[in-house]
């Protein structure tokens, strides 16, 4: 058995070698940069004597999408991998170290990862609902963090909310478009490219919209809350999707004819993947216009609606 | 939702009127949602079965110039009661008339004739360069190359023609056509004589040192020769061997060169005479069709230098332009569009193709739009253009607006015309567009604004009736019309 000073003595020996040699190779390594004097004196029997700083920075992994980022060393047919890598944002063709991935796919997936959780725990930002005039208001959840441990808070609207929509919305309107961050706030930089293109394609069945209501931490419930509030003929809901490694920018528009909380979530359509990437947000616009109108013909929605 | 009713089936006819033979085929194309319900619907052609195969005629001639029109129409007439199908139920289609048949007198007429007799919404095609294309995609080689991720090249050898077409994981990268084949020279099987020589094959003979004339006896090793140099002159369009100074005189559009993008790794040869190429025996009586088809083809079958290149089979053979005329010519366009169903449809609309420094931005836009129908006027009258662009990629909102604008202002002389707007964009952006022109277009004017389709200047565009529930237009472009 080794007496505790033999390992510690081992332990320093070992320690001294390594940073003996890591010295000489930043001495005899031309891009580090001139290394900082350290003020402080030898603390706990050793310091390094120098400590090397870098300025350099790593490239950005997001600068490449996935559809055009290849790893393989040698592989037997590249323009027909990368042809097949176009028809997906999967992880394809990413290599690999033994059996784990390599440094650039791991940095890559953690800064989709990232982009997913900015999507969600970013607030809307304040400035951006007066821009677009919207009637502000809040669910039940009063901060983000209850909002996303109570979806049935984000369900509901607020009491002071729903006087204030009451206050401010028409009461019996054909059609009332809402917006909601729902799980992505990124996804709100759809909205100056799809509220027009809607009401441009409304306005073309002569259906004029009223003011938009904005909820903040609201869910897709909360259209429920609003139509049976206003008596709505039919609510579009605007709602930022939960977001994927591919994008946190999706949105989804949620249609109801006379929606109200005793509807069962069937009744809801939806228009998906709206985003640059996706459905373009101003041509998605109009295709949700032409669905409107055709739930206030039919006077259905959901499962029930044949589009 | 919409994946249970987005499904549609088109019945197709596909009529060939070729060098030797006349065919017709009908084929089911099945066109489906293959969205997920829960997003913008995304129609595409699905399925394509030929569900009739009709017989292999002769092409009826009145003289060696002129078709017999009214004994073309028999032939088609008869296929379609064998067929059992009423011309009113044809979805889509196309009449191809192809190799030398195109070029005789009353080409023209026929074609036209036959496409009004067919159905209604069965287009007139013609051109050597769109029945190479049809011809390869009819063969498959299109599929082939896209699903094993390669280069295809199909050489449909018939009567008349050789129609190359080459594709590149399923992309079309080159065409073009020889005057090479089975029939230009013609064999008397009672006298054993040569009984017809086509001109540029007269040429090919002189340039080659054959003795050869019409009248002179069918001698089996001298046309095995005129076979061999026609081989020859294929083996040169692959790119295999260097170009003889003959080789431009061979095409069919002498001005056009060719020029493949690399030796093709897989080759596949349909057409009349491609039997004789994946048959295992050779055919004993060489002059059973009365001409030299099968000689060509076992010549084509011999070549060390084609067979460098690893040959697959076709799905068709003699039947691969008429199959292709069938289910390949129709393209269907995006799914969110606007139009006015009274102005469908459209036939033989000349398209005004502006090109990325004139859609940069809508001033430039719309100049050219106003520069560009002046080309349409013909005697000073204008006529119906379709304005084409590719279209940015998802554009915002503001950019549509100006993309309308400068839409409506370019094509004011159009409007002023009386006629109606037809909008064509690559990329999505049709129903948000067509809305803006609706919004902004006087009084209840109609329009059409499809998006997903891809044409070139100097195209002409057909748009069918609407489909799938009025989700679609059926659409057809039109490389060539007639010269």
């Amino acid at each position: 058995m080794y007496q505790e000073n033999d390992v510690r003595q081992m332990v320093r020996q070992a320690l001294g070698e390594l940073l003996a040699a890591q010295a000489t190779a930043s001495d005899a390594e031309p891009v580090l940069a001139p290394a900082a004097e350290t003020a402080a004196g030898p603390a706990g029997g050793w310091t390094p004597e120098r400590t090397a700083v870098e300025e350099g920075f790593a490239p950005d992994v997001t600068a490449i999408s996935t559809k055009d980022e290849f790893h393989v060393p040698k592989p037997e047919n590249r323009e027909g991998y990368l042809a097949m890598k176009q028809s997906t944002v999967g992880r394809l063709g990413v290599w690999r170290a033994g059996p784990r991935y390599n440094t650039w796919s791991m940095l890559h997936f953690r800064a989709d990862h990232a982009t997913a959780q900015d999507a969600v725990f970013t607030d809307v930002p304040e400035e951006f609902v007066q821009q677009q005039g919207f009637v502000a208001g809040q669910s039940l959840a009063t901060s983000k963090d209850e909002f996303l441990t109570r979806p049935d808070l984000g369900r509901k609207l607020n009491d002071e909310t729903k006087a204030l929509f009451a206050r401010e919305l028409p009461k019996n309107a054909k059609v009332t478009i809402m917006v909601a961050d729902g799980l992505s706030s990124a996804a709100m930089v759809n909205i100056p490219d799809i509220v027009p293109a809607i009401k441009q394609g409304l306005k073309s069945y002569n259906i004029e919209v009223g003011p938009i209501p904005f909820v903040k931490y609201g869910r897709v419930g909360t259209m429920d809350d609003l139509g049976e509030l206003i008596s709505s003929e039919v609510v579009c809901l605007l709602i930022g999707e939960r977001p994927g490694l591919a994008t946190g920018e999706s949105m989804s528009a949620y249609m109801a004819y006379q929606p109200s909380p005793e509807r069962p979530e069937s009744w809801r359509t939806v228009v998906s993947n709206i985003y640059s990437g996706g459905t373009p947000p101003a041509e998605a616009g109009a295709h949700v216009a032409t669905i409107i109108k055709k739930i206030l013909d039919s006077k259905v929605s959901g499962v029930e609606l044949s589009l | 939702m919409s994946h249970n009713s987005g499904r549609d089936v088109l019945l197709s006819v596909g009529i060939d009127i070729g060098t030797s033979t006349t065919q017709v085929i009908f084929s089911h194309i099945t066109i489906q949602d293959m969205s997920s319900g829960f997003s913008v619907p995304r129609f595409e052609i699905i399925d394509k079965q030929i569900v009739y195969l009709g017989g292999i005629h002769t092409t009826p001639l009145l003289s060696p110039s002129r078709i017999d029109m009214a004994a073309v129409r028999d032939i088609v007439a008869g296929e379609y009661d064998l067929a059992g199908v009423d011309r009113t139920t044809i979805g889509t289609g196309a009449v191809v008339i192809t190799g030398e048949t195109a070029r005789k007198e009353n080409a023209n007429d026929v074609v036209h004739h036959l496409s009004d007799f067919a159905g209604d919404f069965v287009v007139a095609a013609a051109g050597p360069e769109l029945e190479s294309v049809i011809a390869g995609r009819g063969a498959g080689a299109d599929v082939f190359s896209k699903d094993h991720s390669t280069t295809v090249v199909n050489y449909d050898v018939g009567g008349g023609t050789s129609n190359l077409a080459m594709f590149d994981r399923g992309r079309l990268v080159a065409v073009t056509c020889l005057d090479i084949g089975g029939r230009l020279i013609r064999v008397d099987r009672d006298r054993e004589t040569v009984s017809y020589i086509a001109p540029k094959i007269k040429e090919l003979c002189l340039a080659e040192g054959i003795r050869l004339r019409e009248g002179d006896r069918a001698d089996v090793p001298t046309l095995r020769r005129v076979c061999t140099a026609m081989t020859r002159l294929l083996e040169m369009s692959l790119g295999l061997t260097p170009k003889s100074p003959f080789f431009p005189r061979i095409r069919t559009e002498e001005d056009k060169d060719i020029v493949l993008p690399g030796i093709p790794s897989h080759i596949c040869v349909s057409g009349g005479v491609a039997d004789q190429i994946y048959r295992d025996q050779p055919e004993p009586d060489v002059f059973r069709y009365g001409d030299i088809g099968i000689l060509l083809g076992q010549s084509i079958r011999e070549s060390q230098a084609i067979a460098r290149i690893a040959r697959i089979v076709p799905n068709q053979t003699i039947r691969a332009t008429v199959v292709g005329a069938g289910t390949h010519i129709a393209e269907i366009s995006g799914s969110t569009i606007e139009y006015d169903e009274s102005l469908l449809p459209v036939k033989n609309v000349p398209i005004l193709k502006l090109n990325p420094a004139e859609e940069a931005s809508p001033t430039a836009m719309c100049a050219a739009i106003g520069e560009k129908l002046e080309w349409f006027r013909l005697d000073g009258e204008l006529q119906l253009v379709a304005i084409a662009f590719t279209g940015p990629r998802s554009p915002s909102f503001k950019q549509v607006g100006q993309l309308a604008q400068a839409i409506m202002e370019g094509a004011a002389p159009l409007l002023a015309a009386g006629f109606p707007l037809i909008i064509i964009s690559e990329n999505d952006l049709a129903k948000v567009l067509g809305q803006a022109v609706r919004a902004a277009l006087p009084g209840q004017r109609g329009f059409i604004c499809i998006d997903a389709v891809s044409v070139a200047s100097g195209d002409y565009v057909d748009i069918g009736t609407p489909t799938a529930k009025g989700r679609v237009l059926p659409v057809v472009v039109k490389t060539l019309l007639f010269r």
